[in-house]
């Protein structure tokens, strides 16, 4: 590989630059992907992902650069994501109102309310910053050191968060509970798993992840400060990461570097001399993510759907 | 230990719906005060002043008029999809492709007759939201893909594609290198009734009073509810559930589109990503409020256009136009939350009872 590179006589700095911008985008996306899956696998879908990602950045950024400290900064996004959440969980899981319209008035409501809390930090030149973590050792191999193992912390949180989420999801009784709730929220009814405490747990863990993905854009080199837009319809891709990863933790990785290449793409083109405009570049991943849920659905024409069953479907107990 | 639980109520409640949206208006004046008041902007200011904006005399009420129409077509968009159960969650793209039509109609017919022009405009808009709303109609009809992600990925293309015309292609040559797409031919202003408001808000209620025509009285719209109501029967009735979904995307998206042509030739002065203006988005909200039908949308949509056209003019208080969005959106969440318990009752029980 390197002595292509060298033969392509195509700079070292550009593609380490790519990759490792690749890997902070994928970061985000899987942090906020993780999350709704946990909530989707209680079957509670929760399309305001996006609004809870915009408020996570914004009290996120406020809290970072007001203390100095990006890790307060990535906690307190991560709760201000739960928090708006918390919405969702109200309307949508205790009241029983559609999940969609619920979500999607979050979305608004979150993207309303981070402009709101924002006004006064638009351009704010404050910065508060993860550094990247070099892991001793690993960081000196060529090329997959730099890349792979010289990233922010919250990078291997992610990772981290990833093996977390399979084990407790497929490993512990709690998440067995989890998933037959979203299988069938009645049949878990009987087998005595609390319903809606499950589902409200989940939606919540889910604006926590949303949270802290919002917050990573605010406190990591990747965009580092607060504006208007800054989510730019990410969070919807990370809610098309989950059907991509067919509702696995793994998966979704899988997933979030493929996206995270392609957002990574616009402006780290040129080096390589390819004349493209970056505007147009910048389109890729919204229409990737169009062809590739196209590719899932032609794929899986004839075989059962990999979504939890009872998705969308609000329960409430018939009581007599 | 007494613990609160939903019960589903014999009947529902009379006059439940248009409680829920009063609910829902008060629930969000309320939160937004609250709001407003932990950030320390004036409450009261800034509600008297949205008022006076947006009905408080003539000029304001026609801006109001002018912001209801793209919101009307935006909902007529959405609930036109809900017919069929589908979500369209892409009217802020076609809206903006349709724009982008109704441009490159205006760059090629720009010494045409004004009412020519215009109505090659219009059509274009809708033409070019159609075509927005072919792809993810598509889609659904024939290998089931969810509507919703891809209608919203194309929101994103959308926009995208008009920054590109605006750096490049059809970059305004008089504009000084700032990147603007020229201005629209002078022959494309629609006329104007009233004040400032123009005859888009005749157009918008041809359009909603054709849907409502077009479903109660069609052949193709008794298909249309039947399927909505239930496909099974309309499958074997013979209806195609496939032509179906797809002629409810691509009139929805014609729809939307058509609101962008409206917005162009109307309000704005050339083709820019704010031409949508977030109208796709509260569309959704305003079609969910009014339920889905077409006389509601027209109602709530001039209740949006106020509050949005108000929330312009808090800024000069100092207070974020945010605000407007916050408070639709919490109008939503109060009024579905309000229109559970106008099916359901609160009972307390014993906490040992289980069902």
């Amino acid at each position: 590989m390197v002595n292509l590179i060298a033969a392509l006589n195509i700079s070292e700095v550009a593609v380490i630059g790519l990759l490792v911008a690749s890997l902070q985008f994928a970061t985000l996306l899987y942090l906020a992907a993780l999350g709704e899956t946990i909530a989707e696998k209680s079957g509670v879908l929760n399309l305001g992902v996006e609004g809870m990602m915009a408020v996570g950045a914004v009290v996120g950024y406020i809290a970072a650069v007001s203390t100095g400290s990006p890790w307060i900064g990535l906690l307190v996004g991560g709760l201000a994501g739960a928090a708006a959440a918390g919405v969702h969980a109200v309307i949508a899981v205790v009241l029983g109102a559609d999940q969609v319209v619920s979500g999607l008035a979050l979305t608004i409501l979150g993207l309303g309310l981070a402009n709101f809390i924002g006004d006064g930090y638009t351009d704010d030149p404050r910065r508060s910053l993860f550094v990247d973590l070099d892991l001793p050792g690993l960081s000196d191999i060529p090329w997959v050191g730099e890349v792979v193992f010289s990233a922010t912390p919250v990078t291997y949180l992610a990772v981290g968060l990833g093996v977390a989420t399979w084990f407790a999801l497929n490993r512990t009784s709690l998440g067995l509970g989890l998933r037959a709730v979203g299988e069938s929220a009645s049949t878990a009814d009987a087998a005595g798993h609390g319903v809606t405490a499950m589902r409200i747990g989940a939606v919540l863990i889910g604006g926590l992840f949303a949270g802290f993905s919002g917050a990573y854009l605010t406190t990591t080199g990747i965009v580092g400060a607060w504006s208007e837009g800054l989510t730019a319809g990410r969070g919807w891709i990370a809610v098309a990461l989950v059907i991509f990863g067919a509702w696995r933790s793994g998966r979704a990785a899988l997933g979030a570097l493929l996206f995270g290449f392609t957002l990574a793409l616009r402006n780290r083109l040129q080096p390589f001399g390819v004349e493209f405009s970056p505007i147009l570049l910048s389109m890729l991943p919204y229409l990737l993510t169009v062809l590739v849920l196209i590719g899932i659905s032609i794929k899986a024409r004839h075989q059962p759907s990999p979504a939890p069953a009872g998705l969308g479907t609000p329960y409430r107990r018939e009581e007599r | 230990m007494k613990r609160a639980v939903l019960r589903r109520r014999e009947q529902p409640l009379r006059g439940g719906q248009p409680l829920a949206f009063v609910l829902g208006l008060l629930f969000a004046l309320l939160v937004g005060a609250v709001l407003l008041a932990v950030a320390g902007d004036p409450v009261l200011e800034t509600y008297t002043r949205m008022w006076d904006r947006s009905f408080g005399s003539a000029a304001s009420l026609s801006s109001t008029f002018n912001r209801a129409v793209p919101l009307a077509l935006a909902g007529l968009a959405v609930s036109i999809a809900a017919t069929m159960g589908l979500w369209n969650i892409g009217a802020e793209g076609q809206i903006l492709f349709g724009a982008t039509a109704a441009t490159l109609v205006g760059r090629i017919g720009a010494d045409w007759p004004s009412p020519v022009l215009i109505v090659a405009m219009l059509l274009g808009a809708a033409l070019g939201g159609a075509l927005w709303a072919l792809g993810p109609g598509l889609a659904r009809a024939e290998i089931g893909v969810s509507e919703i992600i891809t209608t919203l990925m194309l929101n994103e293309v959308a926009l995208r594609l008009i920054r590109y015309l605006e750096n490049g292609p059809w970059k305004d040559p008089d504009g000084f290198g700032f990147p603007q797409i020229t201005a629209k031919p002078d022959g494309a202003g629609l006329g104007v009734l009233w004040e400032r408001t123009h005859i888009g808000g005749l157009i918008a209620l041809a359009v909603i009073f054709g849907f409502a025509w077009l479903v109660n009285r069609s052949v193709w719209g008794y298909e249309l509810r039947l399927a909505g109501a239930s496909p099974k029967t309309a499958a074997y009735a013979g209806v195609s559930l496939r032509r179906k979904v797809l002629g409810v995307m691509v009139l929805s998206g014609a729809v939307a589109g058509l609101a962008g042509g409206i917005e162009l030739t109307g309000t704005a002065a050339r083709l820019n990503e704010s031409i949508s203006n977030g109208y796709g988005f509260a569309g959704i909200v305003v079609a969910a409020l009014a339920l889905m039908r077409p006389s509601g949308v027209a109602v709530v949509a001039v209740l949006f256009g106020a509050i949005q056209v108000g929330g312009f003019s808090i800024q000069s208080l100092g207070v974020s136009a945010a605000v407007s969005n916050i408070l639709q959106a919490l109008i939503l969440l109060g009024a579905i939350g309000a229109a559970v318990l106008s099916t359901h009752r609160v009972v307390l029980v014993d906490r040992k009872v289980v069902a």
